[in-house]
């Protein structure tokens, strides 16, 4: 298992300098940092525009800009954004606040896939099981703009004009300054009032593809000759199919969800721009492609990269225990 | 197979559980409260362009609408410029009119009010306006100056800023040549007693790393109604709370706290949130559902479509084989129709948009008059045809002009994702076609780019552009606009035309001190511009403002003032 590990671990960072030398490449021949100050009027002078070059470093060559981000990434320097904040700083802020939103997102998706795909499978064909394929198919063909759209004029609308004032928010993570205003309760449910609806909107369109997963695999390991068998000898349903069936049915929802949590580190990009949460994929978005930054946009795919790869790692540990039979060696 | 109720209850309560201990969970920084005993209340203000990196205005991460929205009412300046983009000097930070001598040069004269200090206590005297003017008078370190700067335009032509007067609360500016535009000088004072060092390189290196947001303002000074602290600015959740600045011997602010929060452009997110009444005001780019939605919200809801400092204008140009003719140009303009393009852009907005027919000078400047030429108002179709005839461009069998064997089409490329653009090129097309000319659309998205990138304006491989300038009331700055390129050296002519009258014209706009005088020069220029055709104006793009109806005082200022511009007077009920 240790040899295994370092060995996904060499591969995946030699995954990493080549993924990041062709996004390197990418956005030095495609950015221009200076461009917003061309059209500038008055033009900022000559000297400006110099001191801009050098500062950014665009006077050198490729791969000497390359040499230098990949040695300042090395130590865990990943330079300034072009406004001169370290990227590093800007990162765990970012991180910090993706990782609050989609925790509870996934969590409650995983849960729920696992009871539904179970319940379908297990009563297949059964109305219940129509209900829920009916819904899946629903949530994974909704579009996440509209669906966070809806959520916040119904939902959101709904309940605020039920109770008479706001309980839940459409914007942000908490509202502004009530921290220094507000009660510790207050402040509680304020948190817990902006944290809802994105939590929800996640989780709802994660639990969707996910528990076709889960059914499907429920539905392959009920079919299967051991369950049989073990009902033969005697077991009790229920015990046959949490004790044999859900452990081994877990396994591909396992490497589904390790994937698709740690592309999520990398952004719920849609998610955050609709409620605003200034998190990873707005990092990406805004700082890093909207202003050119070079630096930002590598420091996002480093740090992305990272999470896909442990969760990856993750998922192969998990085979193992779910899996006895799997040694890796 | 059957889930006990406990079971499921279980997996609620643990959910459950969980959001709510995320809820307590901290993240975010605490934020002080409001001070001082003025005002009640407070507003959010939904910051829809960015959250800046840097509070420094005069440097290139400081220079964003952002900051400059949040230094409004914090960073004195002599003048304040009006909705009506009219320009009063200050009655906080001034005690009388600034006066202005041409008797040898130009001399101005401030008195600061004697009541002005920071809100450390320290007086606001003639060294920050000396302090203000030796920071940006030079990008030259070899000079003393500093190369971070975004611009030393007037104060590079300041020779001295001298003290007199009880406290040295007199300012006297003289000037080595004549800068016209001398009110837009000082707009953000900086304290001096915070920053000043007296070895160049010193200071150099303080204005190159400006105010990070994380550390806030230097000291957390202010010398206006509203400060910054920065235990106020929370950089995670991208939010800075203005509180009263305790030593504000102007009117007191009608708020608590004025907080403003980015919202991201996202319209349907505003408007949600004004729904929900999470913001109190918001200043987005309008769009029409954006604009139709707010309505909507109506009485609940107010808002407010103006015309602002940023116009859209065709450029041409005349390197490019056919517009290198002025009768092609002409004609090209001629068969537009102008009233058309704005009904069907920004006339959606409002049924105040007009045709801008000036270059110089926006439509609601008092400045402004119509330059344009009789055959450019209206489409003017056959007028077009018969002056391409007459420069020898026959038409073809399929409508379109050729001669010596080149078609008469033209490319008009314009910033990609940018639908009002678009619109506007698309209503053009078919107008060019009655004509004869064929034109395209072309979204570029190396137009502002460098010279390196051959499509780009800098580097003058396109045949025709829409964009726009985004100016403010002190012209002098077009120059660079219209200037006659030297060689290479196009400054910011990308038509790449030009004359020696407009040139010294030009040059005496910019050393007329003079407003009337100033403004008849500009709009002489302006007509000699209609002459070249290389670029036509076309509308000034709308700026939307909408805010809770229980917020009063909220107006909208859409120069570069903006919407915070009298935030100190708001009051919420």
């Amino acid at each position: 298992m240790f040899f295994f590990t370092i060995r996904r671990i060499i591969a995946s960072v030699l995954v990493l300098i080549a993924s990041s030398f062709l996004v390197f490449a990418l956005c030095a021949a495609s950015f221009d940092p200076l461009s917003r100050y061309y059209t500038q009027n008055p033009r900022p002078p000559q000297a400006f525009f110099d001191n801009l070059r050098e500062q950014f470093g665009l006077n050198d060559n490729f791969f000497v800009r390359y040499w230098n981000w990949l040695s300042g990434a090395l130590t865990g320097d990943f330079g300034q954004t072009i406004g001169g904040t370290a990227v590093t700083d800007q990162l765990w802020g970012r991180l910090w606040i993706t990782g609050k939103m989609i925790f509870f997102a996934v969590l409650i998706a995983v849960v729920l896939a696992i009871l539904v795909g179970v319940v379908g499978a297990v009563r297949q064909y059964k109305p219940s099981d129509y209900a829920f394929t009916f819904l899946a198919y629903l949530l994974i063909a909704l579009p996440t703009f509209w669906f966070a759209a809806l959520l916040k004029e119904f939902v959101a609308g709904g309940i605020n004009d039920a109770f008479g004032r706001q309980v839940l928010y459409t914007l942000g993570e908490e509202s502004p300054g009530i921290a220094s205003y507000g009660t510790p309760s207050e402040i509680f449910w304020d948190r817990l009032g902006h944290l809802v609806l994105p939590t929800i909107c996640l989780a709802l369109l994660s639990f969707a593809a996910w528990s076709r997963f889960q059914r499907s695999a429920m539905l392959d390991v009920l079919g299967s000759d051991y369950m049989r068998l073990a009902r033969a000898k005697g077991l009790t349903y229920r015990r046959t199919v949490m004790k044999h069936g859900l452990r081994n049915a877990l396994i591909p929802l396992t490497t589904v969800v390790a994937l698709g949590i740690g592309t999520l580190f990398g952004g719920a990009i849609i998610t955050e721009q609709v409620f605003v949460w200034h998190g990873m994929g707005e990092y990406l978005l805004k700082n890093g492609i909207g202003q050119n930054d070079i630096n930002v946009v590598l420091g996002w795919l480093l740090i992305s990269a990272v999470f896909v790869v442990l969760f990856n790692l993750i998922a192969d540990v998990l085979y193992a225990v779910l899996d006895p039979r799997i040694r890796l060696a | 197979m059957k889930f006990s109720k406990r079971g499921a209850a279980l997996v609620a309560t643990g959910i459950a559980g969980a959001m709510v201990l995320s809820a307590c969970g901290g993240g975010s920084s605490d934020s002080g409260g409001g001070e001082g005993d003025s005002g009640s209340g407070r507003v959010i203000f939904g910051e829809s362009t960015d959250f800046p990196e840097n509070l420094f205005p005069y440097i290139a991460a400081g220079n964003a609408t952002s900051v400059a929205n949040l230094l409004i009412r914090v960073l004195p300046g002599p003048y304040v410029v009006n909705p009506d983009f009219s320009v009063d000097w200050d009655q906080d930070l001034l005690a009388s009119e600034p006066e202005l001598d041409t008797s040898s040069g130009q001399v101005n004269t401030y008195e600061i009010n004697p009541d002005a200090v920071w809100s450390d206590g320290t007086p606001i005297t003639a060294a920050d306006f000396e302090f203000t003017w030796r920071a940006n008078r030079s990008s030259d370190p070899a000079d003393g100056g500093c190369p971070a700067l975004l611009g030393t335009t007037g104060y590079e032509q300041i020779a001295s800023v001298e003290a007199s007067g009880d406290d040295d609360k007199t300012v006297t500016v003289t000037y080595t040549t004549p800068f016209s535009d001398w009110q837009s000088l000082f707009g953000n004072l900086l304290p001096a007693h915070v920053m000043d060092n007296d070895d160049p390189a010193a200071l150099c290196e303080s204005i190159t790393n400006g105010w990070p947001i994380a550390d806030g303002i230097m000291d957390d000074i202010s010398g206006g109604p509203w400060q910054i602290k920065a235990e106020n600015i929370d950089v995670g959740s991208q939010i800075v709370t203005l509180t009263p600045n305790p030593e504000w011997w102007g009117e007191p602010t009608g708020l608590a706290q004025l907080v403003v929060q980015n919202i991201g452009n996202d319209p349907t997110a505003a408007v949600q949130a004004m729904s929900n009444q999470e913001l109190g005001v918001i200043y987005p780019q309008p769009q029409l559902d954006l604009v139709s939605q707010i309505e909507d919200l109506s009485p609940a809801v107010e808002s407010d479509v103006n015309f602002g400092l940023s116009f859209e204008h065709l450029d041409f140009n005349t390197t490019y084989g056919p517009l290198s003719s002025l009768a092609v140009r002409q004609a090209f303009t001629m068969a537009l129709d102008r009233q058309e393009i704005v009904d069907q852009t920004v006339g959606q907005f409002s049924s105040d948009a007009e045709v801008l027919e000036n270059r110089i000078f926006f439509n609601n400047q008092p400045q402004y008059q119509d330059t344009a030429p009789d055959e450019y108002k209206t489409q003017n179709t056959a007028m077009a045809k018969s002056l391409l005839e007459s420069d020898g461009w026959v038409l073809g069998s399929d409508g379109v002009y050729a001669k010596d064997g080149q078609r008469l089409t033209v490319q008009i490329d314009t910033t990609a994702n940018n639908p009002l653009r678009e619109t506007t090129i698309n209503v053009m097309i078919p107008q060019l076609a009655e004509a004869g000319i064929e034109a395209t659309f072309n979204a570029n998205p190396d137009i502002f780019a460098g010279a390196e990138k051959p499509t780009s304006l800098e580097a003058g491989g396109f045949q025709a552009a829409v964009f726009a300038w985004v100016g403010s009331p002190f012209r002098g700055a077009t120059q660079s606009i219209y200037e006659q390129p030297q060689g290479d050296a196009i400054g910011q002519n990308y038509s790449r035309q030009g004359t020696q009258e407009i040139d010294d014209l030009f040059a005496q706009f910019q050393t007329e001190p003079d407003p009337d005088a100033q403004a008849e020069l500009g709009n002489q220029i302006d007509a000699l511009l209609w002459g070249q055709v290389a670029t036509v104006p076309l509308y000034q793009k709308p700026t939307f403002i909408a805010y809770q109806s229980s917020i009063s005082g909220v107006e909208d200022n859409s120069t570069q003032a903006g919407p915070l511009w009298n935030a100190d007077t708001w009051t919420v009920q």
